[in-house]
């Protein structure tokens, strides 16, 4: 009965909604509260947003609740219409904002940046607010040895960390989940690093989401199958129709998804 | 509609006095009935229609050769213009078709358009429009306090169509309206033009409009006379009876009936289910009812019936609408209680549309403007 | 130990415990979406005038505890659902604390219900089974009124790693699996228990909320 969860990746650029192609040139795709609201109606597992100005400030209207540039006010309002659990990353610096953030509703907050340059504070997220609440993201990128490396600040900056022991690093400080996304891969729509996301899905206990370059439902299976992710992740696939690459938001049916993941 | 007077019915439709400067013959037969009556006069469904229509999808098509598209199908997931699409297909056509994304598509309206073009495998454009600039212009219009609060996704529709047909090199837009089914609106009801919306926004709006095209007249005129592209509302010409029409839709291209007319647009709800009817006294249901009527499909009866119980509205479509627009309860009562306004209290092209009632009708007999251009602006 | 209901439906309003343990706010709203009147608290005399409470929960058994207590709370909660038997539906950690103990640290629960919290007893390194159990997941129902309505169509989230166990069968109303079966809805006289989200498990959710609100 328990099915992979598949999981609208979307992206946050101040008040609007974007989508990248290898985390770069953000293509606007519209307002963030009505596409919570579709993927209500559709029945959407599970949301999660990224915030990818988080280390700029905000610039809109709409003012600054925090100093680290999260955007609790488009939060609150996503969250008062989301009907399925939410997950929120970008900026995430201190417990403040994580306690900021569970206050306005969100269920998970997503550590990325944060998680490399200061692990302690995932291991006191942890013991705070309980494992089942911080995902460890993890991005990277394929090195031409066929290594990967860990990129922080929106896949910009190599760490030279090995996203595997990384993975196994916040694992054993608390953290309930991993996203694990290529950054070659995003808006490419040619299917995830199959490779990435299963060296990092056997090392740990925890589920593993895979992110970055799915682009069809057998795409999904794939990184179920052969990148034993827990749940999979996807942008392009959920925001974008056709040839053209049209914005319509989409997302599998109730049957559909029991026909890929056969069961459920 | 407040007030202790009556108001006068159509003897033949269904529309009354809650239509401003409605008028009615020695029979009581009001303009819109006319108006139906000329339309249909120019699109017989007989024969000789039938052979017509071959004849423009011809033209359509040789014009095409050649390009990667011949006609271009604007789409919100509703019935008309899905049945548009399907139409073009099946005749033979090879359409781009084209959305207007102004932040208020729902479940059914983005799944109807993902099925349509899936099944019928036509490429698909979105138009995707800055929701902050957007929203700035539907509130200008509330603020305006006019019963055209549609018009800026109306007319900013149109202005698309016209703007990919020209990029494209396309000279054919197909629209799904059907006068058969939705009559035309009255213009006290709906009126549209490029200077009225432009003054609107500049009255009561605050961000420029980089994202959302308002055509202007000169625009207009080029896209008509020097780029040729022609408007053709493929219902006239075709038999159009709903239950068809959605039966074929839902089996061939997994469509779904929203219920009520236009509902796959929050905004839309909003628009007609509420604001029109509380404030304006305006039920759009007696339009369709009335045309309806006069193609046979509905009983005037019935339809006088139907229109006694008040449009049911969802409470939360309502708040919605409000938390969307960013608006204070305050506001929004403001908005509600503000004087009905009409489109006469700002400047528009509509003394220059009358003065050239002689070149507009040319130029829909020469095919290059629709009809129910005239009808609508001129009819009278 | 009093029984059931305490007024009828006009008259409903869910207390929704504060207790620094998460999650309120969509409780609330998921309230407000089926029109049941609610109010976020941690004071007694709101406790004291509600039909029905409720009690969240996101996070660890210890913390729990421990925050329900600094706030003064279980006193007024134990007069209410003990002494003058109003419904209490307690979700997720909220249903754990009910029991007796927990294996998170050791530490002792509210003890209203014969029941013991444990970590999954599950192998999860190289299995596609992990901790914790994060998804969307059915519910076996036997028939009590809380779970009205729901069938094996129906899907709610789950997040824990930890479960209840060592429990009256007589108590268990729901059943899920993953890995095994465990008890995830459980109730005791006026005192309910469900371990997943449904404030956030969509209709599914938002049907087990009314049937507890129908309760009220």
């Amino acid at each position: 009965m328990f099915r992979p969860r598949v999981i609208p990746c979307l992206l946050l650029k101040g008040d609007g909604l974007v989508k990248t192609i290898g985390f770069d040139n953000p293509r606007y795709l519209g307002d963030p509260i009505n596409a919570v609201r579709i993927f209500n109606e559709k029945e959407a597992d599970e949301l999660i947003f990224l915030n990818i100005e988080a280390s700029r400030p905000r610039r809109g209207l709409f003012g600054r609740l925090s100093r680290t540039g999260i955007p609790l006010d488009v939060v609150v309002r996503i969250s008062r219409e989301c009907m399925m659990p939410l997950t929120y990353g970008g900026g995430v610096r201190s417990v403040d904002d994580i306690r900021a953030l569970f206050g306005v509703g969100v269920e998970k907050v997503a550590l990325n940046t944060a998680a490399v340059e200061n692990p302690g504070l995932v291991t006191e997220a942890c013991d705070a607010f309980g494992s089942q609440s911080i995902i460890a993201s993890i991005d990277a990128r394929r090195r031409p040895g066929g290594e990967y490396e860990v990129f922080t600040h929106g896949g910009t900056n190599g760490t030279g960390m090995d996203p595997v022991s990384l993975a196994v690093e916040l694992e054993a400080r608390g953290a309930g989940e991993i996203i694990i996304t290529s950054v070659e891969h995003d808006g490419t729509m040619q299917g995830y690093d199959l490779e990435l996301t299963r060296r990092v899905a056997d090392s740990v206990g925890i589920p593993v989401i895979a992110c970055g370059g799915a682009g069809s439902l057998a795409d999904l299976r794939a990184g179920y199958d052969d990148g034993n992710a827990s749940a999979l992740a996807a942008g392009s696939l959920f925001v974008y129709h056709g040839r053209k690459r049209a914005v319509l938001i989409s997302y599998p049916s109730r049957s559909e998804l029991r026909a890929v993941f056969g069961g459920a | 509609m407040s007030g202790s007077s009556v108001p006068r019915v159509c003897t033949r439709c269904i529309l009354d006095t809650t239509v401003p400067k409605i008028r009615f013959d020695s029979n009581g037969v009001c303009t819109f009935c006319r108006i139906h009556d000329e339309l249909e006069k120019n699109h017989p469904l007989d024969a000789e229609g039938r052979q017509r229509f071959e004849a423009l999808i011809d033209t359509v098509k040789h014009h095409g050769k050649g390009r990667e598209y011949d006609c271009i199908v604007g789409v919100s997931g509703g019935r008309d213009s899905t049945y548009t699409l399907y139409t073009a297909v099946r005749m033979g056509l090879r359409p781009l078709a084209v959305h207007f994304d102004n932040g208020w598509n729902s479940d059914i309206s983005v799944s109807n358009i993902k099925n349509a073009t899936e099944a019928l495998d036509v490429d698909l454009y979105t138009h995707v429009a800055d929701w902050e600039e957007f929203k700035d212009l539907q509130i200008a219009f509330l603020k305006a306090s006019t019963s055209d609060a549609e018009v800026p996704t109306d007319y900013a529709i149109l202005s698309v169509l016209y703007d990919v047909a020209a990029k494209h090199g396309v000279r054919y837009i197909l629209n799904g309206h059907s006068f058969r089914t939705e009559g035309v609106a009255p213009i006290t009801w709906t009126y549209m033009d490029g200077r009225y919306i432009r003054a609107v926004h500049e009255q009561f709006g605050s961000k420029r409009l980089t994202t959302v095209p308002i055509m202007s007249l000169t625009q207009l005129l080029y896209y008509t006379f020097i780029r040729r592209i022609q408007v053709i509302n493929v219902p006239e010409f075709i038999e159009y009876e709903h239950e068809t029409v959605n039966r074929v839709l839902e089996e061939e291209l997994g469509w779904r009936y929203y219920g009520g007319h236009h509902h796959e647009s929050v905004y839309t709800e909003f628009f007609q289910s509420f604001l029109l009817p509380t404030k304006f006294g305006i039920d759009k249901r007696k339009l369709e009812y009335s045309a309806l009527i006069r193609s046979g499909q509905m009983d005037r009866a019935q339809a006088l019936a139907a229109v006694q119980t008040p449009y049911a509205y969802n409470k939360e479509i309502v708040e919605y609408t409000i938390a969307k627009l960013g608006l204070s309860n305050e506001e929004f009562e403001a908005i509600m209680r503000a004087p009905v306004k009409t489109f006469e209290d700002y400047p528009s092209y509509y003394s220059l549309i009358r003065a050239s009632r002689i070149p507009i009708k040319i130029a829909c007999n020469l095919n290059l403007l629709p009809h129910v251009f005239y009808e609508k602006y001129l009819g009278e | 130990m009093a029984d059931g209901r305490a007024r009828c439906g006009s008259e409903t309003m869910i207390a929704v415990i504060e207790y620094g343990m998460g999650n309120q706010g969509s409780i609330v709203n998921a309230l407000r979406r089926i029109g049941v009147p609610s109010i976020v608290t941690s004071t007694r005399e709101e406790i004291q005038t509600a039909t029905g409470l409720v009690l969240p929960g996101v996070g660890s058994f210890g913390k729990g505890m421990a925050n329900l207590e600094r706030a003064g709370l279980v006193s007024a909660l134990e007069e209410r659902v003990l002494d003058e038997g109003v419904p209490i539906l307690g979700i997720c950690l909220g249903m754990q604390i009910f029991g007796e103990r927990s294996e998170e640290g050791g530490v002792e629960g509210l003890g209203w219900l014969p029941a013991e919290t444990i970590r999954f007893r599950l192998e999860t390194i190289g299995s596609r089974i992990k901790i914790p159990h994060m998804g969307w997941n059915g519910i076996c129902a036997n028939g009590d009124p809380l779970l009205t309505g729901i069938t094996g169509e129906d899907l709610f989230y789950f997040a824990h790693s930890y479960h209840l166990t060592e429990i009256d069968p007589g108590h268990v109303i729901g059943t899920t699996e993953y890995g095994y079966t465990f008890p995830s809805a459980v109730r005791r006289a006026n005192i309910w228990g469900i371990q997943c989200h449904i404030e956030r498990s969509h209709g599914s959710g938002l049907r087990v909320l009314r049937n507890f609100a129908g309760l009220c």
